[in-house]
């Protein structure tokens, strides 16, 4: 398989009118086939998800195709997840995520926006949404208004991003050695072409797979640059730790002079399959003072 | 779909919007009840988090009156099966929700609520 060196992106001009451009009208035309490759759940993502209590609501903030929407498939019922997305053909396909006729509940709407009451959730994801935005302010925004949709004594956050450091088995490498090295903390504009070929859908369901790099021959195949920010080791968890900051919570066990405390744990970060996570908790205390 | 569990979470977000801006009011709507599986732990961990009066306000203009006004402190068999029904079962399909402040119009089109904001209503 060839390996596809992704080109650097430049973000030019409004940040927003950016993604609108190089995010969101690329979801919308490729949504049907981008959907048919996405469909198994990553390890770490199910296995949080089995762990929330029954009773438990959660945003799925940037749902696309909404794969994590029916899970934990074991225990339909029990926790309830609600979707959310910029793109509405992205949508169509979450509503019916799960094939089990059960309609999942999804929004239109905008991950750096609040269209609910702020805390109301138990949990929040976001998986593979933040890298889609063009700032590190954007990013950063992007993850309070996740930390400001949970429950401050006790809500849960999972977040996923696209790594630097890519798995041995990935199509794809970032630049070539001549773009010089990456500096910690920093991660890389790029874009990831996605190339959808023209050929009738539904002729053979299992061509679909490699279609993140190069197509069959004769097929004149659109090609669709998507921006990404690939992040660098360290970067999400700065990230979390500066949103954590701007939000008055702290990351270590404090109190300020009511005797009342906030904050957030980092239950895990880590690297998975080309993938940088971060779990995290949020705790609430008020403890009486001058004992 | 909206149903009142997601109904009794969204909150008018257009800038400057940020008192009495919830609950939005369904205007023009189509509905339809789905039959979904009952399960009394999930609604007795999800009670803590409803706004009660938005909740019993919002089914009777659907038309629906078998929640008592007051949140019972006690629940029963009977209670958690009206909650189920009007939370899980009731599916708006089409129409609108309004902002009672502002008055912005978040539409529900093809099933699935539009919350975006155009750029200059952004706060
Ligand atoms: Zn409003």
């Amino acid at each position: 398989m060839p390996l596809t060196v992704l080109e650097a992106a430049r973000v030019i001009g409004n940040p927003s009118v950016y993604e609108d451009e190089n995010v969101h009208a690329i979801y919308e035309e490729i949504a049907e086939h981008f959907s048919s490759t996405r469909y198994k759940p990553w390890p770490i993502i199910a296995s949080f998800l089995s762990s929330l209590p029954c009773g438990f609501i959660g945003l799925d903030s940037g749902c696309g195709n909404g794969k994590y929407l029916p899970l934990p498939a074991d225990r339909p019922g029990e926790v309830w997840t609600l979707g959310l997305d910029r793109s509405g053909n992205l949508l169509q396909i979450a509503r019916a995520a799960g094939a089990t006729g059960v309609k999942r509940e999804v929004l239109r709407g905008d991950v750096l926006e609040t269209c609910w009451r702020k805390g109301v959730f138990d949990y929040a994801i976001s998986i593979a949404t933040i890298h889609h935005l063009a700032t590190e302010k954007r990013r950063r925004c992007a993850v309070k208004r996740l930390l400001e949709a949970v429950s401050p004594s006790h809500g849960r956050v999972l977040i996923y991003v696209w790594a630097i450091e890519q798995d041995e088995l990935s199509k794809r490498k970032v630049f070539d050695s001549s773009s010089g090295g990456v500096a910690p903390h920093k991660g890389k504009d790029v874009v990831v072409p996605w190339v959808l070929s023209k050929e009738p859908r539904g002729k053979n369901k299992n061509e679909s797979k490699g279609h993140e790099q190069t197509p069959p021959d004769n097929e004149e195949p659109k090609v669709y640059n998507r921006y990404y920010h690939m992040f660098a080791k360290g970067e999400l968890r700065a990230l979390v730790e500066e949103a954590a900051k701007e939000l008055n919570l702290s990351i270590t066990m404090e109190q300020n002079a009511e005797g009342r405390s906030r904050g957030l744990e980092i239950v895990q970060d880590g690297w998975e399959r080309s993938n940088y996570y971060v779990e995290l908790k949020l705790w609430e205390s008020i403890k009486p003072r001058g004992f | 779909m909206v149903r009142l569990i997601t109904h009794n979470l969204l909150a008018c977000h257009a800038k400057d919007c940020n008192t009495n801006n919830f609950p939005l009011e369904f205007k023009d709507i189509q509905l339809e009840i789905r039959e979904a599986e009952f399960n009394s732990d999930f609604l007795k961990g999800f009670m803590p988090k409803l706004e009660w009066k938005a909740l019993v306000d919002t089914a009777r203009q659907l038309g629906d009156t078998s929640l008592p006004l007051e949140q019972p402190e006690m629940v029963d068999d009977g209670f958690l099966k009206s909650l189920h029904h009007v939370l899980l079962e009731i599916h708006v399909e089409e129409g609108s929700m309004t902002c009672p402040n502002c008055k912005h119009v978040y539409p529900i089109l093809n099933g699935i609520p539009n919350m975006l904001l155009a750029e200059h209503e952004i706060g």
